[in-house]
């Protein structure tokens, strides 16, 4: 990864999507994105082949408060 | 202001319905007290954007005509309210606190309008809010900033800043708020209130604006345990509209509220919460659990999983949510969005779609974990709101200076986004005050679609204390 990766998000982004940093605060947004990478990695492995998201509401059910 | 006009707007949502189905305070009279106290002192506080001033009083004196007909009264007859302004309502301007839809006007309305309609609360108006309901402190660069009713300089809290700032002046009984990261809970625990998220998709969402649709909820900030539960046995239940609406059967929550807690287990986990914590806030919130405990409650500290990947999905889901919602916009006219906001949004654009799709695949899997192991021996989970004391506006604000407010402004959540991937039902109370004189809140979260339970111990908290019952000076 390049010691200071923003200038290249905000061309993927605006490759990508059509949208151009707007201001400060967007490039200091970006900054955040180092430590999500890191926390998306820490998180490696623990995703299940078979997880998809709709497991979530069958999850609310099966979990549901016993006692009215 | 006269005394007698002040009392009634001082009531509760069930004290304002109580009186009106005894015939002791009329509607008009109800709403006329809540008016006079916005004009007296709304100037300073900022919760209101738009306020229907004589189509209020036509309903409250239509219901007053009803009601010496010998109509019967619904739940919330004659109980004054307003919403954070993006509940639509067909044909009047909802601006979601934005310069973008200033005047945009939906042709629908909300279900959850609809049922407040029908169970006979009056609407006065719509309410001061984040702008798309995107911060957590209740700035507003377009309708000016709403402003903490204990102290001025302090935020509300976020994105319902006119819902909390409001209710807890008095203008009104109840307003609804929304919380996708803790939009209802945060303006609750900053301003002294009460305030509800239910589990993810106990409320219908039909007819309101949209910010991340998979942790958007739907929700009331009122005074009172009781007033919320009220509230939310009349606004909960699928509508046949919003598909992903829960269709579990609503039970009556205020029939819940006992004050019987003996025997309940409390568990308070160790970590995440408490990071970085102000002492103040810590004490208050020990002190809470004391009142619990003394009502015959148990409370253990216990050790809660995942906490810090639960945090990192959450950002993860919000972000890309509205960075897609608002994709458009951001990409036509950029510049009509406050600094903070289009800076927040453009972030989202740069997630890769399998961050997003693997934050959403673990969200069933860690709510398991999350009741399996700190939940499996415990009714009721409770945390601090907010782990700080309450900060000011100026030092949360992007807009002027992103550099030194970001990590300020991006904490004031920690406490709260947490319960919204999980999806549990999760109530803020007023446990205190901070050395500085503004409120501390507590949050109490319960199992999915055990509201109830989450209110009763609200309750039986309110019933031991009077942190609710205070009335800031304006």
């Amino acid at each position: 990864m390049a010691t200071d990766p923003v200038p290249q998000i905000a061309e993927a982004i605006r490759l990508w999507s059509g949208v151009t940093c707007p201001n400060a605060a967007g490039k200091r947004g970006l900054e955040d994105f180092c430590a999500l990478i890191k926390d998306f990695e820490a998180q490696r492995g623990t995703l299940v082949f078979e997880d998809e998201p709709s497991t979530f509401e069958a999850a609310l059910r099966a979990e549901a408060e016993s006692e009215a | 202001m006269s005394a007698i006009l002040d009392d009634l707007a001082l009531l509760s949502v069930t004290g304002a319905a109580d009186a009106f189905a005894k015939g002791e305070a009329k509607a008009e009279a109800l709403v006329s007290a809540c008016l006079a106290r916005i004009d007296a002192h709304d100037v300073k506080v900022n919760s209101v954007i738009r306020l229907d001033r004589e189509a209020a009083l036509e309903a409250a004196q239509a219901l007053d005509k009803a009601r010496a007909a010998g109509e019967k009264p619904g739940p919330l007859a004659g109980v004054p309210m307003m919403h954070k302004d993006m509940y639509y309502r067909a044909g009047k301007v909802s601006t979601c606190g934005s310069k973008i839809r200033r005047d945009f006007k939906p042709s629908v309305t909300a279900t959850v309008l609809q049922r407040l309609d029908a169970a006979g609360a009056i609407d006065m108006g719509t309410l001061n809010m984040a702008e798309f309901a995107q911060n957590p402190t209740g700035h507003n660069a377009h309708y000016g900033d709403c402003h903490n009713p204990w102290s001025l300089p302090y935020c509300t809290g976020g994105s319902s800043s006119g819902s909390g700032a409001g209710v807890a002046a008095r203008f009104f009984a109840c307003a609804l708020g929304s919380d996708t990261g803790g939009s209802i809970r945060l303006p609750a625990g900053i301003c002294g209130v009460t305030g509800i998220k239910g589990t993810q998709t106990r409320v219908p969402r039909t007819g309101v604006m949209p910010l991340s649709f998979s942790m958007d909820n739907v929700g009331p900030l009122t005074r009172t345990a009781r007033d919320a539960a009220r509230v939310m046995t009349v606004i909960s239940g699928a509508d046949g509209t919003d598909q992903t609406a829960a269709p579990e059967s609503v039970p009556d929550y205020e029939a819940a509220l006992t004050g019987d807690i003996s025997g309940l287990r409390i568990a308070v986990p160790r970590e995440w919460f408490f990071d970085k914590a102000d002492d103040i806030v810590v004490k208050t919130f020990e002190a809470a659990l004391e009142v619990l405990k003394a009502r015959g409650a148990t409370v253990d500290y216990v050790s809660a999983p995942s906490l810090a990947a639960i945090g990192t999905y959450t950002a993860v889901i919000s972000r890309v949510e509205g960075a897609t919602i608002h994709a458009n916009w951001m990409r036509e006219h950029p510049g009509d969005y406050a600094i903070h906001l289009s800076g927040r949004l453009f972030g989202g654009y740069a997630i890769p779609g399998h961050y997003y799709l693997e934050a959403l695949s673990r969200r069933g899997p860690l709510l398991r974990q999350f009741c399996k192991e700190a939940m499996a021996d415990y009714d009721i989970v409770a945390t601090p709101t907010l782990r700080m004391r309450v900060p000011t506006l100026a030092e949360t604000d992007i807009d002027k200076d992103a550099e030194a407010n970001w990590a300020r402004h991006m904490v004031v959540s920690a406490n709260t986004r947490p319960f919204n991937y999980l999806g549990l039902p999760t109530v803020s109370i007023p446990v205190g005050f901070d050395d500085r004189g503004l409120p501390v809140g507590m949050q109490l979260s319960a199992r999915p679609f055990g509201e109830a339970k989450a209110l009763k111990v609200a309750d039986a908290y309110q019933r031991d204390t009077d942190w609710h019952a205070r009335v800031p000076t304006l």
